[in-house]
């Protein structure tokens, strides 16, 4: 091995470290969305919840303790650039970070086990292991440079029960698909109860693509910069009331985040639509080097 | 405890609760619950419920009478609320209502025969943030009371100290209302 050169140890590490924070720390823009909601909001039991949600992200970030008791399924994005040098089994060493964050953190003990009908049915248990959760099929990406990002997304489950994953006839209008998949949304938040929500939206040629664009909106999404889409299906969601909790007031949504990927000539888009609870995106992502190791 | 209609006040719960305090609760009031409540969902609540029909629920040292239910796992992660709307959490709360449960505490909104079941046993449905870390700080001591093998979805008993939650659905009245679709 060259000197200098990234090792698996620093990879792991890493991966370690990114599962942690993703699962324990608020960012930023969620911290200001959380702020100004609570400056708009006149519902009282309302403003209550989103000043609960802010009291209990303040001390999750303190104790390291995570945010939310389902800490979640972790789905990585990997982006590799296009001059880094890897070594051996550095997708190896990112899986072993993923495990020892999930035991550190802690991660949740929910890995269902046995065999194949025994993990349908549940019928043999869980592990009590947390770092038996396995990471969803791992996305990797090829970008420019010769830096690797390892960036950790934490879905929780009461968000997948309200996802949806369907075809809409365009009919040659953003509007018209956005407003189909909101619709689904807005049939959901009140038995989400983890609102406010920010709405994830992929739009691709593929169920499986699409679900992968709805993640990688997730990655990228910021609650303090939204375009107009973003700001639309934010708006149409708080059109319904349903509130913090479905306790009523202005804050169903708290954002969007909207990605489109390339299209099928055809007079169909796949969309899929996830609405993330009140602490999610849990997401956070680590850069390394791939030429040296990082200090 | 005295009947008062107006919002968003704040009502000191302590389990087990009695039938006259539900009788006073309403939507909106704020709750901040104190003393050992039992904790369950998907994977117990329906053999919880079968050993009530069966009347067997005293031989796992199991009581309902006034008990506090908050659907959620147990684990070193902490406690938050799971969807109470989940098929096999929703349709046993009317059994479990039956059976002594007076607070039944998870999130999401619930349909219209939970409602009238919650109402028929002069029970309630409350809701809670995800606030586990804030829970971890209310949370005195857990143990297990029945099912270990299901891990942390096994019935569990915590002791809390002032545990927030707000009164959802109380005496036919929900706060949830499905929005109107376009």
């Amino acid at each position: 091995m060259r000197q200098g050169m990234l090792t698996c140890e620093a990879i792991s590490e890493a991966a370690a470290k990114c599962l942690v924070k993703a699962g324990t720390t608020f960012r930023k823009d969620q911290f200001e969305a959380y702020r100004h909601a609570i400056e708009n909001e006149k519902n009282r039991n309302a403003k209550w919840v989103l000043e609960t949600i802010l009291e209990n992200a303040i001390i999750a970030g303190k104790m390291r303790h995570p945010l939310c008791d389902d800490t979640g399924i972790p789905h990585l994005i990997l982006e590799i650039g296009d001059r880094a040098m890897l070594p051996p089994g550095w997708l190896s060493a990112v899986h072993l970070g993923i495990s020892r964050g999930l035991k550190v953190m802690p991660g949740r003990p929910m890995a269902v086990k046995g065999t194949i009908v025994e993990r349908v049915e549940q019928s043999k248990g869980l592990s009590p292991d947390p770092a038996k959760v396995l990471p969803a099929p791992v996305t990797v990406k090829s970008v420019r440079g010769d830096k690797i990002r390892i960036t950790v997304l934490l879905l929780g489950g009461g968000p997948e029960i309200r996802a949806k994953t369907h075809q809409i006839f365009h009919r040659r209008s953003m509007e018209g698909v956005l407003k189909q998949a909101v619709e689904w949304a807005r049939a959901e938040m009140s038995r989400l109860g983890c609102t406010p929500c920010v709405l994830a939206v992929g739009i691709g040629r593929s169920h499986a693509e699409s679900s992968n664009l709805m993640l990688e909106a997730m990655k990228e999404g910021r609650l303090d910069r939204q375009n107009s889409w973003e700001k639309k299906l934010t708006e149409w969601l708080n059109e319904t009331k349903v509130g913090p909790l479905g306790l009523g007031g202005k804050t169903t949504a708290l954002g969007a985040f909207l990605k489109v990927g390339p299209l099928r000539a055809s007079g169909v888009r796949i969309v899929t639509v996830r609405p993330c609870c009140c602490i999610e995106p849990r997401k956070a992502t680590v850069e390394l080097k791939g030429t040296k190791s990082p200090d | 405890m005295k009947s008062l209609h107006h919002k968003n006040r704040v009502v000191k719960v302590r389990a087990p609760v009695d039938e006259e305090t539900i009788e006073n609760l309403r939507i909106g009031d704020r709750l901040e619950i104190w003393g050992s409540i039992y904790c369950g969902r998907d994977a117990v609540l329906p053999r919880i419920a079968k050993l009530f029909e069966e009347n067997a629920l005293d031989k796992i040292n199991i009581h309902l009478k006034g008990a506090v239910l908050f659907h959620t796992a147990v684990s070193i992660a902490g406690i938050g609320p799971t969807s109470s709307n989940k098929l096999e959490i929703e349709e046993n709360i009317p059994i479990l209502s039956r059976a002594g449960v007076k607070i039944h505490i998870g999130k999401g909104a619930l349909k219209p025969e939970s409602l009238e079941a919650l109402k028929r046993n002069n029970a309630i449905f409350a809701v809670t943030p995800p606030a586990s870390a804030l829970f971890a700080a209310k949370t005195l001591s857990q143990r297990i009371v029945a099912f270990k093998k299901e891990g942390m979805e096994a019935l569990y008993e915590i002791n809390v100290t002032g545990m927030p939650a707000i009164v959802a659905i109380a005496h036919g009245k929900t706060i949830f209302a499905q929005p109107p679709l376009s």
